[in-house]
């Protein structure tokens, strides 16, 4: 799927203008373009490489440094569990079991995620998220959330918004996830983490 | 933030020549709004005295002033290493323009989230700190950087980025002088060693987050933004700058250490009753951290306290005999304790938490952000992951040690960039050397019973 029209305006005249180079506008242009399009195909580096004046593999290399940058469909919600050492402390993995119980996914000494045959759910660990102090702390699409506790996972599927951390902001234009069309994952194809 | 220091504590300027200074109380100004609705609004920081200091030092002072007033509070960098900051301003502006001003806010250390919340309650704080540096140094164009995950406060900036905008606090002829500046936030999009200073310079330019060689130091020509003097500060670091300007030199420099005054943030992590963000004096001793009845409030279940990484999982471990530590720079540093205070970020361990478990998980961390640049980092972070991972699953050797501590030295020691390009290599075995150290019983139980002393396992299988 091509990007959006309204994505390539936004990289030339808002995100070029605020570098002295092209190069610069990078991330924040594949920001755009993911959460656009879900994940980042080898089609989107090249037209981003167009918009930049850059090499499709330049652009591919610099993206597969991030772990943020999807090179495959994920669910429609990536739920992240941290597991470093605050939040380890804290039970996450017993969490994470739970997590994965719950949606059918396998989860094997303390290891977790995949994604759920309907496409709904990626569920993976995440690195500390700078929430230690909500520990476990989980991101739903970059939404904070926490602490989820093991015996909350229950709760927290029916009603994630009672476990938020955030103060309610305005959304900012090809920056907020999750995808607009949310690609609609092929059932059971992926396996991320 | 007040406009005027409060009637209990008298304003240091008019405090009396010669005899000591009556004991000010201590007063939160960085974490001041927290849980004030709104706080994040410009009305709302104008209502409690916001942008007065920017105004103050851009229609009042020199740049010369300013830098002056910042290098005589003694305020030392939030980040991590500690650097003066009256200092780097002043080689950065001794350098040709055009400059920059990076924001670290890319946060990420397992332990650390002072700088979420401070961006989440009081973005314009950090706004007026930029201004103020940018006109000290003589910069016209800064840039935030965030890490990715923290999308909230990306929108949080923007949104006070857009503010500001509009109110005539950026752009063009700041408070009716000439001088210019445009802030633009930029997203991470995940990997620690994005707040490496040179690695995040990369970053912004687009590029793979791998460290820079030094020299040219990043405020010099060549070493900065855009091959640009430049620099980099971290969140608080510049949060503190609008209460000096306001507050003056001597109240800043007259909070907690002498040698390292000022509030500052400590966030408490892990095996505590109450975590959070605490701002108090620095040189706050670390068991009343722990324990007062104002911050954590001990230990779940009254259980004892194990271990704890003052400076968050890259310092070294101290045990639960040596809390009675000051929470500075230089303090943490000094033998016995040998670590480092980082950006204050407080781990605390119960006696359940068996450390080689620890261990492994932490150097799994390191493991999985080193950029991969240099081979003591790349091999050594991977060599501890390995040799622990046989540990714990009962397959450890006595020689292990010694293999543990050996792999770890030589990624480690002074100066490090003799060894390797940045300090995360530091990161991975200092605390593996402390945990060796401290902790041996729990190594050589592993070992010997081939089992877990806790019956626990804490890492990834
Ligand atoms: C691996 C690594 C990660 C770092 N992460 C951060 C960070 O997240 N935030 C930060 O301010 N400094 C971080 N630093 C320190 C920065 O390199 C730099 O010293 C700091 O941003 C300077 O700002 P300050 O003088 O205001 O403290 C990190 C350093 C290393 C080696
Ligand atoms: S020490 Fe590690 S993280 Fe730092 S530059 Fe070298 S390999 Fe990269
Ligand atoms: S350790 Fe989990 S959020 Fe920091």
């Amino acid at each position: 799927m091509p990007l959006s029209q309204a994505v390539k305006d936004l990289v030339v005249n808002e995100y070029i203008p605020r570098y002295p180079t092209k190069r610069a506008a990078l991330v924040m242009a594949l920001w755009a373009a993911q959460n656009e399009q879900g994940w980042l195909s080898s089609e989107t580096f090249e037209e981003i490489g167009e918009l930049l004046d850059l090499d499709a593999t330049d652009v591919n290399a610099v993206a597969s440094f991030y772990t943020m940058f999807h090179r495959r469909p994920i669910g429609r919600q990536l739920i992240e569990v941290c597991d470093n050492p605050p939040c380890l402390v804290n039970n996450a993995h017993e969490t994470m079991q739970r997590l994965c119980d719950r949606l059918g996914l396998e989860s094997a000494a303390g290891h977790g995620g995949g994604t759920t045959a309907d496409g709904e759910y990626t569920v993976r660990f995440a690195e500390c998220l700078a929430a230690c102090d909500m520990a476990p702390a989980v991101q739903v699409n970059y939404r904070y959330y926490g602490p989820v506790r093991p015996d909350d996972v229950e709760r927290f599927l029916a009603n994630m918004e009672s476990f938020s951390i955030e103060t309610p902001i305005p959304p900012v234009p090809g920056q907020s996830g999750p995808p607009a069309g949310a690609a609609a994952t092929p059932a059971g194809m992926v396996k991320e983490g | 933030m007040a406009q005027t220091p409060p009637p209990a504590s008298p304003a240091p300027d008019g405090a009396p020549q010669g005899a000591p200074p009556p004991a000010v109380p201590f007063e939160r100004v960085l974490t001041a709004a927290m849980g004030q609705p709104g706080s994040h609004e410009l009305d709302h920081y104008l209502r409690r005295g916001g942008y007065v200091g920017a105004h103050k030092a851009l229609t009042s002072m020199t740049p010369e002033e300013v830098i002056k007033v910042v290098t005589d509070s003694k305020l030392r960098g939030r980040g991590g290493a500690g650097f003066p900051a009256g200092i780097k301003w002043s080689g950065t502006r001794g350098n040709p323009a055009p400059r920059y001003l990076v924001v670290n806010a890319d946060e990420s250390e397992p332990g650390t989230y002072g700088n979420r919340y401070a961006m989440d309650t009081d973005p314009h704080m950090l706004l007026e700190g930029m201004i103020i540096c940018s006109f000290a140094v003589g910069i016209n164009l800064a840039y935030i950087y965030i890490r990715g995950e923290n999308l909230h406060g990306y929108e949080t900036l923007e949104l006070a980025v857009r503010q500001a905008r509009e109110r005539g606090y950026l752009g063009r002829g700041l408070f009716g002088t000439d001088f210019n500046l445009e802030i633009y936030v930029h997203r991470g999009a995940g990997a620690y060693v994005c707040g490496e200073e040179t690695a995040l310079m990369e970053s912004l330019e687009g590029k793979r987050a791998q460290p820079r060689t030094r020299p040219p130091h990043p405020f010099q020509v060549g070493g900065g933004l855009f091959g640009r003097p430049t620099v980099v500060n971290n969140v608080e670091t510049l949060m503190c700058v609008p209460h000096i300007i306001v507050r003056g030199a001597e109240w800043f420099a007259a909070i907690g250490s002498p040698n390292c005054p000022g509030p500052k943030v400590y966030c408490v992590s892990g095996n505590v009753n109450r975590p959070g963000i605490y701002e108090a004096p620095m040189g706050l001793l670390l068991s009343e951290l722990i324990f007062g009845d104002e911050y954590a409030q001990g230990v779940p279940g009254g259980r004892a306290v194990k271990a704890v990484s003052p400076g968050a999982l890259a310092s070294p471990l101290i045990s639960g005999g040596e809390l009675e530590v000051k929470l500075d720079v230089d303090a943490v540093r000094a033998p016995p304790y040998r670590t480092q205070l980082g950006a204050g970020g407080i781990i605390v361990y119960d006696d359940s938490v068996c450390m080689v478990e620890l261990l492994l998980r932490a150097e799994q961390f390191f493991a999985h952000e080193s950029c991969g640049k240099c081979v003591p980092c790349r091999e050594g972070t991977h060599w501890m992951v390995d040799v622990l991972r046989r540990i714990t699953a009962g397959r450890g050797r006595e020689k292990d040690l010694d293999l543990l501590n050996n792999v770890a030295g030589n990624m480690s020691g002074l100066p490090f960039h003799q060894r390797t390009l940045c300090a995360l290599a530091d990161f991975a075995a200092g605390p593996m050397m402390s945990a060796i150290g401290k902790f041996r019983e729990d190594f050589d139980y592993h070992i010997r019973e081939q089992a877990c002393p806790q019956q626990r396992q804490l890492a990834h299988a």
